[in-house]
């Protein structure tokens, strides 16, 4: 059995941080979780995950600064900008993302763009 | 010619003068106060023509033009108490005991022939003079209560009494110096002056006395505007008026729409003017033109009496800014020369004002309603806006959940029973989703904040995509497209605009029925069409179709869940990308909803042609 792919999941509200990453489990992929952009750059000393989720508004390091600060072995990896707000297209853009979902999304539509973005690399 | 006969013929040609002015108006308007001023300056003009007539020898002197002019003399004294009482008001045994003294000086100066007794001559003296003071008083007094022109005017009256008085004390007394001849005609002559100056004003000098007034009138428009109470800026204004004026009296008729009346009422005093009255301020309204009315005590008997009581002359003008026409403006006088028709361009020139500063007021309160609107409808948006993105983090949770639920369910044979209350979970927390974003987006489109970036789309191919996915055994669904039809467009809102058309085709054909969706080119523009063969739209709902939280009267709440906000955001999105949005349905039959949007390439090809 090949060993499954990671995914970071990064998002300051608890509750849909173990959405997201319930449904990816149940997926078969490896999950890690970060609730801020500087918990996710720690996570990052010691994985290397495949594919990040990324939402963009969070306390202490926000999806931007997180994407500034990335270390260059990690800034090829795909990113999914996940957001509730209005801008969700143009923020997506502005970080160089490969693709968005819009809060609230459908699972079919996280599950798509995730192996959309594994199968394109 | 001497100095002192220049003086003599200078008052004498002043006194003349005041009696034809006076006498031309007596003549011209049969008004009291008018007949009393003919006659009291016609008793010093018959003077001087006697007098004239003496120096040219037509009459002889001697104790008959004596008796006669020292008549006319007492007789100006009387006439002047009677004219206390036309504007100031005079005490009845006053005017009845200075009559009969008049009568009994004047037989006197026919009994006793000159040199008449000293006592008599002193009698005489004492009935003019004391007389003449009166009304200097009784005049000074009236200034006092009086205003602007009419205390300048009263003021000027005042001094020719006193000085008339004395004028014939110095004559009387002349014998025993010689100095007071010079005396006696001075003050004849400044009473002269005097006199004219208050009762026959020229326009000039009347224009010069209102400016105080007038001036200070227009200084406080800006501020009366603003006042609160819109009572109190009438209250004012009417004030304001009748201070300029000199009158003690200005009324703000309101033109009532609804009784069609001009409302005078004040303090719980009714008064109301109806269309043919033949009062001044009724022809003013009519024709909105200034008009002038003298009226006699008659003309008010059984009448309404008005604040003001029994005025003899009113002078209205119209309160019309625009096509707006408020009321009329009446200023009135108890007595007549206090105010004439020569203010009568006055007023119209007040009333202008008037208007002004009304329609200032209106504007003024009609803006801060606007602002309150315009306000509490943003309020609204914003709050919509705010509810709407707070229930997203949520409902993000509860969406994931519980479709990652319905998954494992769908694999898992034990938990099939809890599989179609899950899917409910599902289908209702959609339902919510679609609600929350339809809030955003209906908010946005009020905002004309819907389009995000745009690129090159093609229509045709979007068309298919989303059609596609709509397409079920039940409602066939079939997309027409002519050739290639690129505009530039925010891709995400097109494809919404379909989604909305196709959803409410779908859903409002509970019966099935087949949808056809046709793109096509048709002058420069792409005309896209959805039709269905569902339950359609009644005539009546057509021009509220697209306005937000609409529904239509054949839609039951229940049975078609939404919000009203589908249709207004498709306007939003149709507009905001300089398209159009309309409908065409038969009731029971079916609807076709037009969208046309602007294509890529006609503008270019127009320029280029």
């Amino acid at each position: 059995m090949p060993q499954p792919e990671t995914i970071l999941v990064v998002d300051d509200d608890p509750d849909i941080l173990q959405t997201v990453v319930d449904i990816l489990a149940d997926e078969g992929y490896a999950v890690v979780s970060a609730s801020n952009g500087a918990e996710a750059l720690d996570m990052l000393a010691r994985v290397s995950p495949a594919v990040i989720v990324l939402d963009m508004r969070m306390p202490v390091m926000d999806g931007w600064q997180f994407v500034q600060a990335l270390p260059p072995s990690q800034r090829a990896t795909p990113i999914i900008v996940m957001t509730a707000a209005q801008d969700a297209r143009q923020w997506a853009r502005e970080v160089g993302a490969a693709g968005y979902v819009a809060k609230p999304f459908d699972l079919l539509e996280l599950l798509d763009m995730v192996a959309r973005q594994l199968a394109g690399r | 010619l001497s100095a002192d006969q220049l003086i003599s013929y200078l008052t004498w040609c002043i006194f003349l003068v005041l009696f034809a002015v006076t006498m031309r108006n007596a003549l011209r308007e049969p008004l009291d106060t008018y007949r009393h001023l003919a006659l009291l300056f016609g008793a010093p003009a018959l003077i001087i023509v006697i007098g004239l007539a003496a120096q040219f020898g037509l009459v002889r002197p001697g104790p008959l033009p004596n008796a006669i002019n020292s008549a006319l003399l007492l007789t100006i004294a009387y006439r002047m108490v009677r004219l206390v009482d036309d504007f100031v008001s005079a005490p009845r045994w006053l005017l009845r005991a200075s009559l009969v003294l008049l009568v009994a000086l004047a037989a006197g100066g026919f009994v006793f022939a000159p040199p008449r007794p000293p006592w008599f001559a002193l009698a005489q003296l004492v009935y003019f003079a004391g007389l003449q003071f009166y009304a200097a008083v009784a005049f000074v007094r009236g200034a006092m209560r009086s205003v602007g022109v009419t205390r300048r005017r009263m003021r000027a009256v005042a001094l020719g009494s006193l000085l008339l008085g004395l004028t014939v004390v110095a004559v009387t007394l002349r014998p025993q110096a010689g100095w007071l001849q010079q005396v006696s005609e001075l003050c004849g002559l400044g009473a002269g002056l005097s006199f004219f100056l208050g009762v026959a004003p020229p326009l000039g000098l009347r224009r010069s006395w209102q400016e105080p007034e007038l001036r200070q009138f227009l200084a406080g428009l800006g501020r009366v505007s603003r006042l609160e109470d819109p009572q109190e800026v009438i209250e004012a204004l009417e004030h304001g008026a009748a201070r300029a004026l000199g009158t003690a009296q200005a009324q703000f008729g309101v033109w009532d729409d609804a009784r069609q009346v001009l409302d005078f009422s004040r303090d719980g005093l009714p008064f109301e003017v109806q269309p043919g009255s033949s009062g001044a301020a009724w022809r003013a309204f009519e024709t909105q033109r200034p008009h002038y009315r003298f009226y006699r005590p008659s003309d008010w008997s059984g009448g309404p009496e008005l604040i003001t009581r029994w005025p003899r002359i009113v002078l209205a003008a119209p309160v019309t800014a625009g096509d707006v026409r408020y009321g009329v403006l009446a200023v009135y006088a108890r007595q007549a020369p206090i105010i004439t028709k020569e203010d009568l361009e006055l007023v119209g020139l007040l009333a202008g004002q008037v208007a002004t500063v009304l329609e200032t007021r209106r504007l003024i309160d009609s803006l801060a309603l606007a602002q309150g609107r315009a306000a509490a409808a943003r309020l609204k948006d914003d709050f919509l806006s705010a509810a709407a993105h707070d229930l997203k983090t949520p409902l993000t949770t509860v969406l994931g959940q519980a479709q990652r639920l319905e998954r494992r369910m769908r694999g898992d044979a034990q938990a099939a029973a809890y599989l179609p209350g899950m899917s409910l979970i599902v289908r209702d927390a959609e339902r919510l989703r679609r609600i929350v974003l339809d809030l955003l987006d209906a908010a946005r489109a009020e905002r004309g904040q819907l389009l995000g970036a745009r690129e090159p789309v093609d229509l045709g191919e979007l068309a298919r995509e989303v059609v596609v996915r709509y397409d079920t055994p039940r409602h066939r669904c079939t997309v027409d497209v002519e050739g290639e039809l690129v505009g530039s467009f925010d891709r995400a809102r097109i494809k919404q605009l379909l989604e909305h058309l196709l959803d409410n085709a779908v859903c409002y054909s509970p019966d099935g029925g087949a949808v056809r969706v046709s793109i096509r080119r048709s002058n420069g523009v792409a005309e896209l069409a959805v039709a269905d063969q569902g339950i359609g739209i009644a005539p009546g709902d057509m021009p509220q179709l697209f306005e937000r939280f609409f529904r239509g009267s054949n839609v039951d709440d229940r049975r078609y869940a939404g919000m009203g906000l589908s249709l207004f955001i498709c306007r939003a999105i149709a507009e905001q990308h300089g398209g159009r949005i309309w409908a065409d349905s038969t009731l029971g039959a079916g609807s076709t909803f037009f969208v046309t949007l602007p294509l890529q390439g006609e503008r270019a090809l127009h320029a280029t042609a």
